[in-house]
């Protein structure tokens, strides 16, 4: 028994495709061409959102709306379905209405090239493309395409490792989830985590590539020394703050306790330990964002600063004025790629240094998957978990694209 | 011409992987049959493994034993588990002993008992599995039979540093969980002057929990710990498990209790007691061989003692902890029986003895011990006596032979953070506890939704 019928919520969804279609047929400024086929479009609208919603929600068989044995429905499985619904209309209507929009003007659809010379023409050429691609393909459909049509099946079954059979559980695993305090902190461990390794490096390795650009004497044996920490795993890099940090054992407070009389409980303390895992992240990454401000500021045009400094302007002013903006690729750069270190990489080190404690304040989202999913076995549960990760991830990175937007310049 | 030459090369590649190896039949010294034995150390206890496997190579030529080895048992387990759903297991793995009903429940494996069906001997080597020690015997075996060959137990003592202990004043070891807090109490000048550390340190695991249930002969889950039936309910908001927790608590408030900020740090525990931070450890009796070693070089005396326990409530008994060795289900009779011979030479009297030596791994059989003493052992090495003492005097009950359930393991991961959040946040214990046991039975819920037919 469902909540409401899936015939019902398909049509609803239709009606709403196609009301956006004809409305946008209609609004003032669209082409004469778009408005005289104003209930064609309607038509092709309705039809791809519900195609939308249907494609996502048959392999599910509507089961968000579905009904319990005693005729309840969850609120929150209701939500997440009519999200889902939403969703692959949204997503399934967008294509078709730039598809479509293509063919009012006359133009050619996507996949069509105008090069097509060489080896790859001729009478059988299509089949020789395809075997030349075939590796390519079987491998990206093994490692990538695969896996990823696996994660989402899973994320919707109740699994473990080893066992005999697998239960379908609909959304449970996400619902679990949404409705656990604990699975919010590690959201925001992840974020609070990730900000700071990431202004702490770019901020630290600007500093240090700036002193380091020159040409001073021995300046490539100490460039190479800087880049040394990025060498090492994520997990060595662990396990030398877990012998710096250590609480009883460790140097650090073999050193301060001798000197001042003083213990800091680095990993102990649960509003301490983060900040311990940011220093040691940002000290692993930092050789990776010197090495390419480094390679930037010897692209900075000596002239320009030269003009600069003739004029008048400081240090500081050249600093902020010229090199600081000619430097906007590689910061964008280094923003996108050590967010996804933070994001990703860090389990290794967290796991020697603190085994996400102390009272989960290092647990990050990317560590409770390998917890959940390697550690218990809990496949369904770390599927569901990884999806919403890639989602987070994701978004994060469209935003930082779009936030970069004019203020990013690429060469002259 | 270009077309063709590269349309044949793709047709070569695609037939040379329809290739397959051919198989060789029988076992023989010209061919000899492999046997593949996972086992989860990479320290002095893999070599002895490994030279253990090149002498039954040399005893019995027609077979090959490869050790390989891992960095714990979970990696291990979860390698065994995927080469089986890639139809290409090892004949033989080791598995800790919480694994023991995943063990049973996977069906990927054949009873110990089932192979040697009843024989004294296979290709020679004894079996005699009376000789073991009651308290091995009565963990590993269900229903009578064993599923497993036993390897390396061990427990949980305690060690101090005689040295500090004598420089406080504190003549005899504490052996009880009020008598630790006095001997902090009168170590307490020390740690405020600075010259140690703290008091006392045990790995914040799960391990200690239970064996402190054990202890006050109090059941981990219902159906008599798991062995009368497949158990429900993870029972931890019992008396006796409030009262641990408490205990725990009361320990690191009160600063005796040197907790490192990160849970099941073994080696973080056994490093700042060898570098002589803190006077006492509590941990397995396996560290014993490195500990020993270890102050030997530093000219530390050490003691051992019992695992302490609540004088209030008394003294049961306490767990084994350690692994036994399982054999793949489905191998050729040849290499089953090889299988077989490996691990009964691997467990017998003389190499029981030697890895007891090399580990402080508990001797699992009474002939071993028998052989110790009369070799003189444990008059030289009192610490090594201490483990076996307290297997052996510990009374069987269902609460000391150990819960058997299929998510042991993650149940020891949400009692071991139900700890740290008891004693880092200062919560209400009984409230912690009663979170953990329903996130634990859910997990159990979910289990026996894969494993138990309807």
């Amino acid at each position: 028994m469902y909540l409401v019928s899936p015939l019902v919520l398909l049509l609803l969804v239709a009606l709403a495709g196609g009301g956006w279609s004809a409305w946008r047929a209609r609004a003032q400024g669209a082409a004469p061409a778009v408005r005289q086929r104003a209930q064609l479009l309607a038509l092709l609208g309705a039809a791809s959102a519900a195609l939308g919603a249907l494609i996502l929600l048959a392999p599910l068989n509507f089961c968000p709306f579905e009904l319990d044995g005693d005729g309840n429905a969850d609120r929150l499985n209701v939500m997440l379905g009519i999200f889902i619904l939403l969703g692959g209309a949204f997503l399934a209507h967008r294509v078709a209405s730039s598809l479509v929009g293509r063919w009012l003007r006359g133009e050619a659809l996507p996949g069509a090239t105008e090069t097509r010379t060489g080896l790859f023409s001729g009478p059988g050429s299509t089949l020789l493309a395809l075997l030349c691609l075939a590796p390519t393909l079987t491998i990206l459909t093994l490692f990538l395409y695969y896996p990823m049509f696996d994660t989402f099946q899973l994320s919707t079954q109740l699994a473990r490792l080893g066992a005999p059979r697998t239960r379908f559980v609909c959304m449970r695993n996400f619902n679990q989830l949404l409705g656990d305090p604990d699975y919010g902190r590690t959201v925001l461990v992840s974020f609070f985590l990730a900000a700071f390794i990431v202004l702490f490096s770019l901020a630290l390795s600007l500093l240090i590539a700036q002193m380091a650009y020159r040409p001073i004497t021995g300046g490539r044996f100490y460039r190479a020394l800087l880049v040394w920490p990025y060498a090492l795993s994520p997990v060595i890099a662990g396990i030398i703050f877990e012998l710096l940090f250590h609480n009883t054992a460790g140097v650090l407070n073999h050193v301060l306790y001798s000197t001042f009389g003083l213990k800091v409980p680095w990993l102990l303390d649960p509003t301490i330990a983060p900040w311990t895992v940011v220093v040691a992240s940002t000290w692993n990454i930092l050789g990776f964002c010197i090495l390419f401000y480094i390679a930037g500021l010897q692209n900075v045009p000596n002239d320009l600063l030269e003009a600069a400094a003739i004029d008048g302007a400081s240090a500081i002013q050249r600093f902020f004025s010229i090199t600081f903006p000619l430097l906007s690729p590689i910061t964008f750069f280094l923003v996108v790629t050590t967010t996804t270190y933070a994001f990703f990489d860090t389990y290794g080190l967290i796991d020697f240094l603190t085994a996400g404690g102390p009272v989960e304040s290092t647990t990050t989202m990317m560590y409770e998957v390998f917890e959940v999913g390697v550690v218990a076995r809990n496949l369904g549960s770390a599927a569901a978990r990884s999806l919403l990760l890639f989602g987070i991830v994701i978004g994060v990175t469209i935003l930082q694209f779009r936030f970069s937007r004019g203020r990013v310049m690429y060469g002259s | 011409m270009r077309k063709t030459f590269l349309v044949l090369t793709l047709l070569l590649l695609a037939g040379l992987t329809l290739l397959a190896p051919v198989q060789a039949q029988g076992c023989s010294a010209e061919a000899p049959c492999e046997i593949d034995a996972l086992i989860g150390f990479t320290d002095h206890r893999l070599d002895w493994a490994v030279e253990r496997a090149v002498e039954f190579g040399e005893m019995f030529p027609q077979y090959v034993v490869n050790i390989e080895s891992f960095s714990d048992y979970e990696p291990l387990l979860d390698s065994y588990i995927l080469s089986q759903e890639q139809g290409n297991p090892p004949e033989i793995m080791q598995l800790f002993e919480v694994g023991t009903q995943f063990a049973i429940d996977s069906g990927y494996f054949k009873p110990a008992s089932d192979i040697i069906a009843g024989r004294d001997e296979v290709l020679g080597q004894p079996v005699d599995f009376d000789d073991i020690i009651p308290v091995v015997s009565s963990y590993y075996t269900i229903g009578g039979d064993w599923s497993s060959v036993a390897w390396n137990t061990s427990t949980p003592i305690l060690y101090a540093n005689l040295n500090i202990l004598g420089e406080a004043g504190i003549m005899d070891l504490p052996t009880t969980w009020q008598g630790v807090e006095a001997a902090c109490e009168q170590l307490q000048p020390m740690v405020d002057a600075g010259s140690i550390a703290g008091c006392i340190v045990w790995p914040n695991h799960g391990w200690f929990y239970e064996q402190w249930l054990a202890q006050q002969n109090t059941e981990l889950v219902n159906n008599g710990n798991g062995r009368e039936g497949r158990p429900t309910q993870v029972l931890l908001s019992s008396e006796a498990s409030l009262n641990i927790v408490q205990w725990h608590k009361d320990m690191y408030e009160k600063g005796y209790y040197a907790y490192s900020g990160k849970q099941r740090d073994w080696s973080g525990a056994v490093q700042a007691f060898n570098s002589q931070q803190l006077p006492m450890i509590m941990t397995s009796s396996a560290s014993a061989g490195g500990i020993m070693r270890n102050a030997g070089e530093n000219g530390v005396e050490v003691g051992t003692s019992n695992m302490v326990y609540d004088e209030e409530v008394g003294w049961t008994g306490n767990i084994l902890g350690g692994a036994t060795m399982w054999i793949t289900d489905g191998l050729e009779p040849e290499i089953e029986e090889g299988a077989m011979a490996f691990l009964l030479f691997f467990s017998n009297t003389e190499n029981s003895a030697t890895w007891h030596q090399v580990s402080g791994y508990v001797p699992v059989r009474n002939s071993s011990v028998a052989l110790l003493e009369e070799q003189g052992w444990y008059e030289e090495n009192p610490n090594f006596l201490t483990a076996s003492i307290q297997l052996g005097e510990s009374q069987v009950t269902i609460a000391t032979q150990g819960a058997i359930f299929g998510t042991f393991v993650e149940t020891r991961n949400i009692i071991t953070q139900a700890i740290e959040d008891a004693m880092l946040t200062g919560g209400d214990v009984a409230e912690i506890m009663a979170a953990a046991e329903e996130e634990a039975n859910v997990l159990l819920e979910e289990y026996n939704l894969l494993y138990v037919d309807e």
